[in-house]
């Protein structure tokens, strides 16, 4: 079996980290290909709900990334966004959910180098954990969603 | 006990309120369940006592509650706190209800407005219990494998009932997440991930508002630790933003507002 | 059931040279819900274009996503194509094969998987895509200019003259601003006063300019096209309408000895006052922190002479509420004052003053008639050593900029100087010279070569006292750092301009950015200098940065033209990525429980509350409601709010949920 690649999901958002992932583009810096970006107008708009929903649809690492404090294109979003992250990965944690697997960052518009950095690490470091197998999925590689457990 | 029955007599006598919504005996000895009294003689049946532990608040929200007229009701802290967080979270009018007070601090005693409840509420002792405290720390001293395990173990037992939303105060609202089907966030079957989801979306709601009354996982007939997730939310609510829900009328939800200079530490 | 059209482009060889773009439109054509996926090597071009159109047409497209570079690159233009062809311009998406893929990935089959993977992301999103339209939001046009310096005269002056009405705010007793304490202004050496008080008159007499002086901006709630500006009038202590301004109360008041703010200082002034005999309007106005009345309760000096009653002591303060299209932030700046430095004495002698006050001396109206004369003593002084930079360009005091204007000044200065006093010498301390600008060296080398100023390259040290003579001592590193010291009568420091003190405080009232050193930041440093990021919002002047008149004047027009060109519309289109709160059949009528939790989290305050009444008129539920004007579509809201009730146009739960599925 060849070297095992993860699935890494970005939801990031418009103004600065999508911006910055273009300016990595503009600029030519390569880095690893296993990152799916799903552009969101701001980081207020993401919801914790989409996490949960990445790892049952197969990620085995997530970033979550958007403006720097104070840069918000919406003043204020990623300082909303930030508090429901510093609640939710608490949750997360004390369920034991891998937070090696979850990635929070601020990449502005001028850090296209940052991004590459940032996705390059991520994917990296997901690698050495290997699959997250543990987490329960949602649909079979079948396609099909996964076999109901009876309750006991 | 007397005083009780004597308190909500007068009030149902001088058609202050419409009805009584307080404890009786229920089927077996340590077990209490709600009553609902509207006329004078029938306050015998009114009793008050450590057993007591259901948040009535929940009736308060229904429809066909409301339309029997102004109420009076039996209340513990926890009781109050939901009262306080219906008022902020404009579900629930001032005067509405006559809360008698009672339970850690004695009383009884009248509570005819969110003023009223809200100054009876500042003189409470606040926080967890030792034994909540002592709990959340075990459980965190499990690493990530074991908490994983653990939960695994009692997200698997889940059938979704709904038990816990149907008996939780702050769980109001007219279409629940779980019934959103456009795009079905959570998986309608009890399977693994749509428990997992369920509970821990679950959770997130209740993230700065719940006022841990615990009626979540008293309801639940599988005994899952409902109550863990939401007191490990409720600690980090209040050592992280100073959220204490049910204290106040101000409007001040923990994930509605921001500062500047919260803590970003894992935030590359 | 979707008709979808694929278009993958090849950019060239920019995305061709990496990805498959073949490989690519076939994988894309067997999704399901395609009809139509095809590849070409400029989509963006005419044919490219024309090809999407055509496919509209024949293929009748339900949505169309182009696989291309970023959409933040072209989505307006392939969205324009499909409105052209008749399909609504949201109904298309961008999948980035540039920027995101073919640029950072080497040539390797996950690359190509990569795209096939993006453009299937966005065929599940525009599936779900809904036709929109954008936003109409009518368009107040009257203009809030906000100070009232040269920059604000000019934009004020400008948009009233293109026929909008004005409402001009200053703070001070009187329009004007710094340039009226200048006395000559270079290259030309024409008095800044003859060219600006005609300008402050015609403010004044406009019929489509209402001036607010003595007055301050107390909040600016709104968005473009509909702002509402609350304007504090402080009370003068002198009623407007009466006061015919002819200054007896100014001439009678026995407290005389205040430190004149428009003379830097250096002269006096009255706690009735009018700044300067120009001023306008020429209404005085009661210092009350320095009037005997409001400290002893007694005098009334002023009220026993007016001639028409004008003077008011109980006076309030005034709030105005003003609707507003859009605003000119022309706030101005200020300078370091000599107690800033150290190393020049820390503001302890009197002989070494700031080039604003320089100016005040050399100024005919100014407290010495324009006599050069040194504080000290009131002597005309024989040596006088200007220090350019101070403060400017020097990290080490959290300065790292270049105020620009004071190499121009300065040589301006040793100029006036030479020429009021001829036998007198001039020395000039300087780093560079910085003389960029029409007729600008030309100025500076007059300085030197007619005016014989003694200009040496190197930095002050250390100015003292000895033998009571001022101390300059510097090095001279033309010739080798030498050190070398000038026995200084007067002292001139080119003091570095700054923002305003509470520059920050203005433009979070203003909701606009600033940057570190509190300027505020222009939304695009190239290409849109004099708007602000909040739509509806310009800069002109020395607010933005360090700059001199003719600058300020050409940005203020800019941004009177800004103004102008966004009243020729009486409606503005927005794009209509906006939230909404859902409405369902009663008896619930909204999904919506009406927490009203959103209501604090939203950036805009664009959440109402929406009373839902029975045909008695009885309120039934009370549930949320976007105000779509007001909504910028960050969907804060939407994340928070638990029963989904409210959901984001353009990114919507349902489009988020399916990218999703379809990594």
């Amino acid at each position: 079996m060849s070297e095992f690649e993860p699935k890494i999901i970005a939801f990031v958002c418009n103004w600065c980290t999508y911006a910055g992932a273009d300016l990595t583009g503009t600029s030519r810096i390569k880095y690893s290909s296993n990152v799916r970006i799903i552009r969101l107008p701001c980081t207020g708009r993401i919801d914790f709900m989409l996490i949960l929903q990445a790892f049952g649809q197969g990620a085995d690492g997530i970033i979550v990334s958007g403006c720097h404090p104070g840069d918000c294109h919406y003043t204020a979003g990623n300082y909303h966004a930030r508090r429901r992250w510093m609640l939710f990965r608490r949750l997360m944690d004390f369920v034991g959910v891998d937070l090696r697997r979850v990635h929070f960052s601020w990449v502005s518009a001028a850090e296209g180098a940052k991004w590459a950095e940032l996705v390059n690490q991520v994917v990296d470091e997901v690698r050495t954990l290997g699959p997250y197998k543990a987490f329960p999925q949602r649909f079979h590689e079948n396609g099909f969603p996964v076999q109901l457990t009876v309750a006991n | 006990m007397e005083q009780l029955q004597q308190m909500a007599r007068e009030l149902l006598e001088r058609q202050q309120v419409q009805v009584i919504i307080g404890y009786e005996a229920g089927s077996e000895a340590n077990r209490r369940r709600a009553v609902f009294v509207r006329r004078a003689e029938d306050v015998s049946r009114l009793i008050f006592d450590d057993a007591c532990r259901q948040n009535l608040a929940t009736y308060l929200l229904k429809p066909e509650v409301l339309v029997l007229g102004k109420i009076g009701m039996v209340v513990r802290r926890n009781t109050l706190r939901s009262l306080m967080q219906y008022a902020v979270e404009n579900q629930l009018a001032d005067e509405r209800v006559i809360a008698i007070g009672i339970g850690e601090e004695g009383g009884p005693r009248l509570l005819p407005n969110f003023a009223a409840v809200e100054e009876y509420l500042a003189q409470l002792p606040r926080g967890p219990s030792a034994a909540e405290k002592a709990e959340l720390k075990k459980m965190e001293q499990l690493v990530m494998e074991q908490r994983w395990a653990f939960w695994r173990e009692e997200f698997d037992r889940c059938i979704k009932c709904y038990a816990c939303r149907a008996a939780c105060p702050l769980c109001y609202c007219n279409r629940c997440i779980t019934e959103v089907n456009q795009p079905q966030w959570i998986p309608v079957a009890s399977d693994a991930l749509g428990n997992l989801e369920w509970n821990v979306i679950r959770a997130m709601h209740l993230a700065g508002r719940c006022i841990g009354c615990g009626s979540c996982a008293d309801a639940c007939p599988q005994g899952i630790r409902i109550d863990l997730l939401n007191g490990l939310l409720a600690r980090e609510a209040q050592q992280q933003f100073a959220a204490e829900p049910g204290y106040g009328q101000r409007k001040d939800y923990a994930l509605a507002v921001f500062k500047p200079d919260d803590k970003e530490e894992f935030i590359r | 059931m979707a008709r979808i059209g694929v278009f993958i482009c090849h950019c060239g060889e920019n995305i061709g040279s990496t990805v498959d773009c073949a490989a690519v439109a076939k994988a894309a054509g067997e999704l399901p819900g395609v009809v139509h996926s095809v590849d070409y090597k400029y989509m963006c071009s005419d044919p490219g274009q024309s090809m999407i159109k055509d496919a509209i047409r024949t293929q009748k497209l339900t949505g169309v996503v182009v696989g291309a570079c970023s959409p933040r690159m072209h989505e307006p233009t392939f969205r324009r194509a499909c409105n052209e062809a008749g399909l609504n311009p949201f109904l298309c998406e961008m999948a980035n094969l540039r920027e995101h893929c073919s640029w950072v990935h080497e040539k390797l089959p996950d690359t190509t998987a990569k795209a096939i993977d993006l453009v299937r992301i966005l065929v599940e999103k525009v599936k779900r895509n809904k036709p929109l339209s954008s936003i109409k939001v009518p368009v107040t046009k009257r203009a809030l200019v906000l100070g009232g310096g040269i920059a604000g005269i000019q934009a004020a002056l400008d948009i009233a003259g293109a026929g909008h009405e004005v409402v001009l705010v200053e703070r001070s007793p009187s329009i004007g601003g710094h340039m009226a304490q200048l006395s000559e202004t270079f290259p030309t050496l024409d008095c800044s006063q003859c060219i600006l008080t005609p300008r402050m008159v015609e403010v004044a007499q406009h019929p489509n300019i209402t001036l607010y002086t003595y007055s301050e901006l107390e909040s600016l709630e709104g968005f473009i096209g509909n702002f509402k500006a609350t304007i504090r009038k402080r009370a003068r202590g002198v009623d407007e309408k009466l006061c015919t301004g002819c200054g007896v109360c100014t001439q009678k008041c026995p407290n005389k000895k205040i430190p004149s703010e428009f003379n830097e200082h250096l002269g006096t002034r009255p706690a009735i006052y009018v700044p300067f005999p120009q001023a306008v309007p020429n209404k005085p106005v009661i210092d009350r922190d320095r009037c005997t009345y409001y400290s002893k309760g007694k005098c009334q000096v002023c009220a026993k002479m007016c001639p028409t009653k004008a003077i008011r002591y109980d006076q309030e303060d005034e709030l105005i509420t003003i609707d507003i299209g859009a605003v000119v932030a022309a706030t101005g700046f200020t300078i370091k004052g000599t107690d800033f430095f150290p190393e020049y004495g820390y503001g302890q002698y009197p002989n070494v003053i700031t080039g604003l006050q320089f100016e005040r001396l050399a100024s005919a109206s100014g407290p010495t008639l324009g006599v050069i004369r040194r504080p000290s003593d009131n002597e005309i002084p024989e040596n006088v050593v200007f220090i350019a930079c101070a403060g400017s360009r020097d990290s080490a005091k959290r300065l790292s900029y270049c105020s620009k204007i004071c190499c121009m000044y300065t040589a301006k200065h040793a100029m006036l100087y030479k020429h009021k006093v001829h036998e007198g010498r001039a020395h000039v301390f300087y780093m560079d010279i910085r003389a960029g600008g029409k007729m600008y060296d030309e100025f500076v080398r007059r300085a030197i070569e007619e005016d014989q100023v003694n200009y040496i390259r190197g930095r002050v040290s250390r100015v003292f006292e000895r033998n009571g003579k001022m101390i300059v001592k510097g090095v001279d590193t033309l010739l080798n750092g030498q050190s070398i010291e000038i026995e200084a009568d007067l002292v001139v420091l080119a003091t570095a301009m700054t923002a305003q003190p509470d520059a920050e405080a203005t433009a979070q009232r203003m909701k606009i950015s600033y940057d570190a050193d509190h300027f505020l930041s222009e939304a695009h440093p190239k290409l849109r200098p004099v708007e602000m990021n909040t739509a509806g919002i310009f800069v002109a002047g020395a607010c933005q940065a360090p700059k001199d008149i003719p600058e300020t004047v050409a940005q203020a027009s800019a941004a009177a033209s800004k103004v102008v060109g966004l009243f020729s519309r009486s409606e503005l289109a927005r794009e209509p990525v906006v939230a909404t709160v859902n409405r369902t059949a009663p008896p619930l009528f909204s999904t919506c429980v009406g927490c009203f939790l959103c209501e604090t989290a939203c950036p805009y305050q664009a959440i109402e509350r929406d009373d839902i009444r029975g045909r008695d008129g009885q309120l039934i539920r009370q549930v949320a409601k976007v105000n779509q004007g007001v909504c910028q579509g960050c969907g804060t809201c939407v994340a928070l709010c638990r029963s989904k009730a409210i959901d984001l146009q353009g990114f919507t739960n349902e489009q988020v949920f399916a990218e999703l599925l379809a990594v």
